[in-house]
């Protein structure tokens, strides 16, 4: 399996397989996966694999997160390609939830039960010898003891999502998928939930995580993979990928006391490398946003102009993930 | 996995299952519905002497059979997995390595049991009430009346759990069965027998006793033959769904 990463895939005819793993220990392997719903393709043609580690699932909503979690937990059928978990796959056999624990974006069912209660279920289906010990040491792990004894219904939703993660790992599963699992948690939640992410994954389990928040994804996972569109628009290492994501051209509207004046000042500096004169004003492309929000005040200044406002364009994670997908 | 972790594990479903049902509303209305038998028994005795004839056909067919039995089995049993199969949050169960028809068993025996507690229960102390003191075929009678409700609320509550994994209307699809159905057109339509869990649960009961109701078509034999072909199918259709479910894809 080759290993080009960083990269971005683009839209390729058919995507290489990328593997974010060290070496050929894989514990998940995709391998051009797609699923359509009738027209609609949810995911196309994406092929990565995972070895120990955290892995972001980062991508705007709509982007196939899910429906690739869901495939990769086997609650879901490839409608092509193939998915690998340990080399078995999943869907068709249960056992393989030995190895896989699933945390789903929907809330915790079973309200009524408490969270050791609940927890201690999904040891006791797990088969585990001493369910009730093994609850209380998940429970322990989300930093929950101390609610232990209280009804899930009573939960905030952080602590509905801290729970659920407890009975995902109750039974100290190699592979961990989490489907967005920073929502409603308050930033100090968040950040002991990233910790224990990291802690697991140090003790040399497999974790993907989705997440639509690029800070979240680059503060937890080593390593990401970029849906967007259904397909997997990067992979590898945050900081390249960062970097493509923050140096790819910008556009700010200038206004102005003299546009067509600042215009022919700014097309002299090299951050700069199209301007354009619009009724809204002086619309400018740049390639370095932070060089040339340092430059414009003195090249206002040097024209003798006085700058009014500085609108920057679209900064959306989406128009972010486009541009990605573009190049 | 062996035997031993596999009825722990059933054990732990119906344990959970029977906690989900009893937390709803509607069991408590349920509850409300199955002391109709009884207080129609105390009537009845109050009224002074009462045949197992008048009885049967008055109180259990009436009530009983048409109303408490069906209503309380089709309500447990397509409440079993609840919302669960809909909304997805079935995900919590099934993403476990236990086999499928283990938690089929499960879950229709929490219904099944649940469904039998309350009707069974209530058929049994208004038999007692109303019936047993009669003497006679009072006690037979009473046994035949509380195997019809037992045997009915099998059959009723797997076949609606079956149902409940492929539509969320399943409530409403049985409530049309024991009105449509087994309401009126058994009563135009002889020959559908074959299809009514009623008149299996009826069947059942002559094993029994003959309980003096016209409408009860079916020998003991072929009701209890029909009724485990029913309970059969209705548990491997549901496994067979279970083994495909599918998490909604979303729009994410």
């Amino acid at each position: 399996m080759s290993a080009p990463t960083p990269g971005v895939a683009g839209a390729p005819a058919t995507a290489p397989v990328v593997s974010l793993a060290q070496g050929a220990d894989l514990t998940i392997e995709v391998r051009h996966v797609a699923r359509w719903y009738g027209n609609v393709v949810a995911v196309n043609d994406v092929s990565f694999g995972l070895g120990a580690g955290v892995t972001g699932l980062l991508g705007p909503n709509g982007a196939g997160k899910t429906t690739l979690l869901h495939m990769l937990a086997g609650f879901l059928a490839p409608s092509a390609g193939e998915i690998l978990i340990r080399g078995r796959h999943p869907g068709r056999d249960p056992s393989v939830y030995r190895d896989i624990g699933l945390v789903p974006e929907r809330e915790a069912v079973y309200p009524f039960l408490t969270g050791f209660e609940y927890v201690r279920f999904n040891a006791r289906l797990q088969g585990l010898p001493r369910p009730g010990e093994a609850a209380r040491d998940a429970i322990a792990r989300v930093g929950l003891s101390d609610a232990a004894d209280r009804a899930v219904g009573t939960y905030s939703k952080g602590m509905r999502q801290r729970v659920k993660v407890a009975g995902a790992l109750v039974h100290d599963p190699r592979i961990l998928l989490l489907d967005e699992p920073f929502n409603g948690m308050d930033p100090r939640q968040r950040l002991s939930m990233m910790e224990l992410l990291g802690v697991m994954a140090e003790e040399g389990r497999t974790i993907l995580f989705s997440s639509h928040i690029l800070e979240e994804v680059e503060r937890v996972g080593n390593q990401i993979l970029v849906m967007v569109s259904g397909r997997l628009a990067a992979s590898g290492d945050y900081r390249a990928i960062r970097a493509l994501m923050t140096d790819r051209p910008h556009t700010i509207l200038l206004r102005s006391s003299d546009d067509r004046a600042l215009a022919r000042a700014l097309l002299g500096d090299p951050a700069v490398f199209a301007v354009e004169l619009t009724s809204e004003g002086l619309s400018v492309r740049t390639a370095h946003l932070s060089v040339f929000r340092r430059l414009i005040a003195g090249v206002a200044r040097g024209a003798g102009v006085r700058l009014t406002e500085v609108i920057p364009g679209d900064e959306s994670l989406e128009s972010v993930f486009d541009y990605l997908v573009r190049r | 996995m062996s035997l031993s972790i596999r009825v722990a594990i059933l054990f732990e479903i119906m344990r959970v299952t029977v906690r989900q049902l009893l937390g709803r509303r509607r069991t408590l209305l349920l509850l409300l519905l199955s002391a109709l038998p009884i207080l129609l028994a105390v009537v009845f005795r109050a009224a002074g002497e009462v045949s197992v004839n008048r009885f049967t056909r008055s109180a259990f067919d009436t009530v009983d059979m048409t109303i408490l039995l069906p209503l309380v089995a089709i309500l447990f049993g397509s409440g079993a997995f609840g919302a669960e199969a809909d909304d997805g949050t079935l995900v919590y169960l099934l993403a476990k390595p236990v086999p499928r028809w283990v938690v089929v068993m499960a879950k229709a025996a929490s219904a099944t049991l649940m469904a039998i507690a309350l009707t069974g229960t209530s058929t049994a102390i208004a038999g007692l009430i109303g019936l047993v003191p009669g003497g006679g075929d009072g006690v037979a009678a009473t046994e035949a009346m509380v195997l019809a409700v037992v045997v009915g609320s099998a059959c009723y509550a797997c076949l609606f759990l079956a149902v409940s994994l492929f539509t969320r209307r399943a409530l409403v699809i049985g409530i049309g069965y024991m009105l449509v159905w087994e309401g009126a057109l058994s009563l135009l339509l002889p020959g559908i027998a074959n299809l009514s869990i009623r008149q299996y649960a009826l069947g059942a009961a002559s094993a029994i006793f003959k309980l003096p109701i016209e409408s009860s078509r079916l020998s003991a034999e072929t009701a209890f033959i029909l009724a485990a072909v029913l309970l059969v199918v209705s548990l491997v259709i549901a496994t067979w769904r279970l083994m495909r479910f599918e998490l909604p894809g979303g729009t994410d």
